[in-house]
């Protein structure tokens, strides 16, 4: 292995992909059946399923974070970062599908549900993350 | 094909997910409808709706978007209609077919293409 740096590049290259893979594919699942699950409970009018997965994902990652950078430094660290953090939480929570259904809302009339949601997740969100980093700290 | 006055409208809600043999049932409701000399079918979508299964469908939440309401609609004379009732009963598993009294007012075609 020492003899070839071209090599290793590539080996810890395909590394990551499968971590980040591995985590994506979780985290992206975990996203369509937990979401699914919470829409399906709390009717249509508003995205709460989507609402949920990214005030929990918020809340997922600062602890996270909080436990592996100030508490924790294990070996492991760099490979569960990208496993937990880039891959889970990453897939699991998602930008897109919050834009889209505020877009949603708005076309459909419901603006103050629209300016609802854009808020309330920004602010949910960060107060979720800076709990988590809290909790991450005192555990 | 002249045909005016008196027919029968057939509706078809399905889900745009549903599949015959392969390929979207809508598609092989039309595709089947054309092969066998029907005045013609239009495929309507649906932006929101709820099933047998009480489960909703609805284009403003993604996570609800699969599987959107789809109609099929075919109108024809009497009796032609009585040829498709058979053929829908077999290709529509899941879903609802109605049937309604209809007069045409107007169907025409207008030029016709040129000889290919």
């Amino acid at each position: 292995m020492g003899g070839d740096p071209q090599g290793s590049v590539v080996w810890d290259a395909l590394h990551k992909v499968g971590w980040v893979g591995l985590g994506g594919f979780l985290g992206a699942n975990a996203r369509y059946w937990l979401g699914g699950w919470v829409q399906h409970r709390w009717g249509t009018t508003f995205p709460w399923g989507t609402f949920v997965i990214n005030i929990t994902g918020s809340f997922l990652l600062g602890l996270f974070m909080a436990l592996v950078t100030e508490r924790y430094a294990l070996p492991q660290t760099p490979t569960l970062r990208l496993v937990v953090a880039i891959g889970f939480v990453g897939a699991y929570t998602t930008f897109s599908t919050f834009e889209f259904e505020t877009l949603s809302l708005v076309t459909t009339g419901s603006l103050l549900r629209a300016f609802g949601n854009a808020f309330g997740s920004l602010l949910a969100g960060f107060a979720a993350v800076w709990l988590g980093v809290v909790l991450g700290r005192v555990l | 094909m002249k045909m005016e006055g008196d027919a029968k409208r057939v509706r078809v809600y399905i889900g745009e997910s549903d599949q015959w043999q392969g390929k979207p049932l809508f598609t092989a409701i039309v595709e089947r409808c054309r092969r066998e000399g029907f005045a013609g079918a239009t495929v309507l979508r649906g932006i929101e709706g709820f099933g047998a299964h009480s489960r909703i469908h609805t284009a403003r939440i993604l996570r609800l978007s699969e599987d959107l309401p789809v109609v099929v609609e075919i109108v024809d004379r009497p009796d032609r209609i009585e040829q498709l009732l058979p053929m829908l009963d077999e290709m529509v598993q899941e879903g609802l077919v109605t049937i309604e009294d209809v007069h045409v007012l107007k169907y025409v075609a207008g030029a016709s293409p040129p000889a290919s």
